[in-house]
């Protein structure tokens, strides 16, 4: 999902950092403990190069722990500072709660949403990875914070394999689909939903988890994010992790008319598939090539 | 006293009529009231055998097997000689092909020496199990019973009918015994004929609907779908609705999901959902063989052949049984092969290209013999064929196999169809596909090949198995039996008599594995990896020995260790993989490229797998191989479009397509207008 250059340029020009903080609960069985852990582990060293970012991995952390951290980050934050909250493990959901299984106390969606909501950093992302996380979206959802989760409900409860391609999307140049050197949130919803799908198919096993994303505040999350359906506009817009000098360009007064042709012609190319339907197909190629010419030589002129 | 007089007569009187009236209600087919009249019954009389019996006929007849099984060992309970009992078990058995059904039909012989219809069933179980002299006999024995023994002559004619006697004293002139007789020719896969014989017996009987099924199923079998969606719903609209018949309209109804591609030789039928990826593969791969066998076995072919690919199995099972569950990945009907796709089955347990090859060569034997073949025969060709084409594909030797030949369970040569058809272990089936195919390689090797050419036209012209060995290679089934024996000994003894021992080793380094005690794990490995080097299924010594070497840091042993899984026939996506990666890191690109280029055809549903041999091979100059894998990523809704339509727009500008070029770079900009190496190759290509 393209950013808009407003956004990029607001961006650029607050000292704004991303909080990530990883929770990876109790495996119960070697063989998860060893996943979850690994997972968490792998999404801290993905998001370790990250500018402007800091980066918490609790592995087996207790509910007092990810409370403090989390304390910790209500105090530090600013409004203009992003968070992303990642959950791994095994959930559970009983019909009126939704819980992550840590070491000792379990912690409630009820109380992650009331420690989220102290921390004043604007743009919020949660990423429930554990199984029954679907049972989270109705407590953790809110105006300017997109939640994901690994499972449509909360009664979903099998083991979810969600997490094991959220880390993938963090680590393949495939998830970028936009090719603008941004992974958003949405294309790595996107990436590790379509691989997960895959996984179920080419195992010959029914899906028992079907991921959601929610970034309206007012819906339990959608299987497909789309204008229709008026969600991953905000999920699109945030930035998850940054590959590539995409501010860079953005800095330099020279080059700010150029750049303000570029995004007048992203607009128009983005207007133009939309009306795609409307249009002759060889109007429509016509139109475009010349468009994605014209963008291709503005984008040359920028980056002389 | 007169009252309890009265009580008496009726209660003598009652369950006749109640037996009557169930039996009405059955001719009447109001099945569900005959059903709750023998349930009636049954609460009445609990310890009447003969109404349990007569119950568990009308499941029978009413597609319910397990039902009327257990209605039968309940009679039996009550009355262990109880014939009707023991002749239903054989019926139960019959139709699924089980062994037992001799066994029971002659228990019910012995319970009652004048029961015709069990006589009947020995001579049909013996014509199955390709016995005629022995069904005949039987059939014989029937009529001595009762010369009215409608099934008894039908068997006798067919036994005329299938050595091309078309007059014969015995024509039954009767709907149920035509019916025997088109099974018969089904099972010897003489699909015209059968369709001819079940077309006389609705026209003998119209309301005979399971023959109106069994028409309309073999119909859609050679694709003459119109013709055979008109009986089957015929079926349907008169209550005849057995899981055949039903499933058989509901696939039919499915087929408006698939597509057609047709070249002068070949008609190819794949699901829309896989049909652009699986296209190019197929149609290659279809060409290949037919060409490959029109010299081979010196035949031409009168009619384009049709493949259907089924990406679920349990379609595919209806399209060749009727019924899901069958165990086989593809299924020949004269000019007509249907199979299994790749997305299928669980990646690494099927090479669709071998069950390709494989069925190609039956559509060769059958129609040179004008399907007058032994099942033997032609399966064993088939399965000599898959490795003949490459010594990778086809099935290794697998466990069940071993146990077989240990305890010496291979069928002589002239009883071998047996193993096929009446299987009296559960994996006999698998053991005689292997016994088959290893037939075919000792005569291809011993007497070349063509000797087994001979022997096609030798069975076509209606020649016997021991008729045809002993003319062709000199011998008497016995002493070919031996001589097959003996050498087949010679090639697995290592494996058969070193088996327990390979398999206490196996366990040894799994847990030498698990405690990471390398050391052990691969002096143990390589001790017991040749005594049985076929084994290449999950927990395969290959893969613990690579896992071994790589823990070591030894990349060079542990690519030598999947080199060797490779060559013996590993199938595992995932290993395969492995291997190319490291053969790419210690930059032998082309043999990285032959391996991945393996997986295509095991499991070529993989956009990983495209993306990375399409690397290869456009690195390595082979610009064609690129532009075919990197077209299959984009027939698979790649995760990075945008890279996947630049992947081939590069791809087509070294092959000079620039046109082609172009369009696909405007298209991976389309996907992603600010992806910088797409729009510098649109700058070249306008300038």
């Amino acid at each position: 999902m393209r950013l808009l250059l407003s956004f990029l340029l607001t961006a650029a020009s607050l000292p704004a950092t991303t909080y990530y903080v990883t929770i990876s609960g109790l495996g119960g069985e070697p063989d998860y403990a060893q996943h979850f852990a690994m997972w968490a582990n792998d999404i801290g060293k993905a998001l370790k190069s990250s500018a402007d970012s800091k980066v918490e991995t609790l592995i087996n952390a207790t509910r007092d722990e990810v409370r403090t951290s989390l304390n910790a980050i209500a105090r530090d934050a600013k409004p203009q500072d992003a968070l992303v909250v990642m959950l791994i493990g095994h959930g559970s959901f009983d019909g009126y709660d939704y819980k992550i299984n840590l070491p000792g106390p379990d912690l409630s969606a009820t109380e992650l949403a009331t420690l989220l909501d102290r921390i004043p950093a604007t743009r919020q992302l949660v990423v429930n990875m554990t199984s029954a996380s679907g049972g989270s979206v109705e407590f953790l959802r809110r105006t300017n914070r997109v939640v994901i989760a690994a499972t449509k409900t909360g009664t979903e409860k099998n083991a979810t394999v969600f997490a094991r391609y959220w880390v993938e999307a963090l680590t393949d140049p495939a998830a970028d689909s936009d090719k603008n050197e941004v992974i958003s949130a949405l294309e790595a919803f996107r990436y590790a939903d379509k691989k997960t799908a895959e996984y179920y198919e080419s195992q010959k096993r029914l899906a028992t988890e079907h991921p959601v994303l929610e970034d309206t505040g007012k819906s339990d999350g959608v299987r497909a994010p789309s204008p229709e359906n008026g969600e991953g506009m905000l999920a699109g817009q945030f930035p998850l992790l940054r590959i590539g000098a995409t501010a860079t360009a953005a800095k330099n007064p020279a080059k700010l008319q150029l750049i303000a042709k570029k995004d007048q012609l992203e607009q128009q190319i983005d207007k133009l598939k939309y009306d795609k339907a409307a249009i002759p197909p060889e109007e429509y190629k016509k139109q475009l090539a010349a468009l994605l010419l014209e963008l291709a030589r503005t984008q040359e002129e920028i980056d002389k | 006293m007169k009252l309890v007089i009265l009580i008496l007569c009726a209660a003598a009187v009652f369950p006749a009529q109640s037996l009557q009236q169930a039996e009405s209600l059955w001719k009447q087919h109001r099945y569900e009231d005959a059903k709750n009249a023998f349930e009636a019954l049954l609460a009445a009389y609990p310890r009447n055998a003969e109404y349990r019996v007569r119950y568990g006929e009308l499941f029978l007849e009413r597609f319910n097997p397990p039902e009327a099984a257990k209605l039968f060992h309940e009679a039996l309970v009550l009355n262990p000689k109880q014939a009707g009992a023991l002749l239903g078990l054989a019926r139960v058995a019959a139709e699924t092909y089980e062994a037992q059904a001799t066994e029971f039909a002659h228990k019910a012989l012995e319970a009652d020496p004048h029961l015709v219809p069990a006589q009947e069933l020995l001579a049909r179980l013996a014509l199955e199990d390709s016995d005629p002299e022995l069904a005949a006999a039987e059939a014989h024995k029937a009529l001595q019973m009762s010369p009215d023994a409608v099934q008894a002559k039908a068997l006798l004619a067919t036994i005329d009918w299938l050595n091309d006697k078309p007059n014969t004293e015995w024509d039954p002139h009767n709907g149920p015994g035509y019916e025997t007789a088109a099974r018969i020719f089904v099972l010897n896969r003489r699909y015209e004929e059968a369709i001819q014989l079940f077309r006389k017996a609705v026209a003998a009987q119209p309301d005979l609907w399971s023959a109106h099924s069994e028409l309309g199923i073999n119909l859609m079998r050679l694709g003459r779908n119109t013709e055979a969606r008109a009986e089957l719903e015929l079926c349907y609209a008169n209550d005849y609705r057995d899981a055949a018949t039903v499933n058989t309209l509901r696939l039919m109804d499915s087929y408006k999901n698939f597509v057609t591609y047709k070249t002068g030789r070949t008609i190819l039928r794949l699901h829309k959902k896989e049909a652009e990826l699986l296209h190019p593969y197929f149609e290659a791969e279809m060409l290949r063989a037919l060409h490959t066998y029109d010299q081979k076995y010196g035949y031409k072919l009168q009619h384009p052949v049709q493949v259907e690919v089924y990406p679920d199995h349990e379609d595919f099972a209806v399209r060749t049984m009727g019924m899901p569950g069958l165990g086989a990945l593809g299924v020949t009907f004269g000019y007509v092969v249907a199979m299994d796709s790749p997305s299928g089955r669980p990646p690494g347990t099927f090479h669709w290209a071998s069950t390709m090859w494989h069925e190609l060569s039956h559509v060769y034997v059958l129609n040179m013999t004008n399907f007058r073949v032994p099942r033997w025969f032609t399966e064993g060709l088939a399965v000599h064929e898959e490795t003949a084409v490459s010594p990778e594909w086809g099935d290794r030797l697998d466990p069940h196999v071993i146990v077989a030949i240990r305890d010496k369970k291979l069928l002589p040569v002239a009883e071998l169809d047996r193993g096929f058809v009446r299987p009296t272990y559960p994996a006999q089936v698998v053991v005689s596909y292997f016994e088959a195919g290893r037939i075919c390689d000792f005569i291809n090797r011993e007497w070349g090949w063509p000797k087994l050419l001979a022997m096609i036209h030798d069975f076509g012209a209606g020649e016997t198995t021991p008729e045809v060995i002993q003319k062709e290679l000199g011998l008497k089934t016995d002493e070919f039996d031996k001589r097959f024996m003996a050498d087949l000994l010679a090639d697995t003894k290592k494996t058969v008599y070193g088996f327990d021992k390979w398999r206490e080793g196996l366990k040894k380094v799994a847990e030498e594995y698990k405690a990471e005690d390398y050391e052990d794990m691969i002096r143990d490995g390589n001790s017991i990896r040749d005594t049985y080097p076929d084994f290449v299924e999950p927990g395969n010594v290959y893969q613990i020995l690579a896992d071994g070497y790589l823990a070591k840091a030894d990349k060079k042993s542990a690519i030598g260790e999947l080199e060797r899984y490779a060559k013996v026939g590993g199938r595992s996506p995932d290993t395969l993989k492995q291997l190319a990666t490291l053969l790419e890191e210690a930059g032998n690109m082309k043999e990285a490229a032959e391996v991945l280029d393996r997986l295509n055809y095991i499991q070529p549903v993989d956009e990983d797998l495209h993306r990375r041999l399409g690397g290869l091979w456009f690195g390595l100059g082979n610009i064609a191989g690129a532009i075919r894998e990197y077209q299959a990523v984009l027939a698979q809704s790649p995760t990075d479009p945008a890279a996947a339509h630049f992947n081939l727009a590069k791809a087509y500008r070294l092959a000079n397509r620039t046109e082609d070029a172009r369009n696909e770079v405007l298209a991976s900009l389309e996907a992603a207008p600010g992806y910088r190496p797409a729009q510098k190759m649109l700058l070249e290509l306008s300038k």
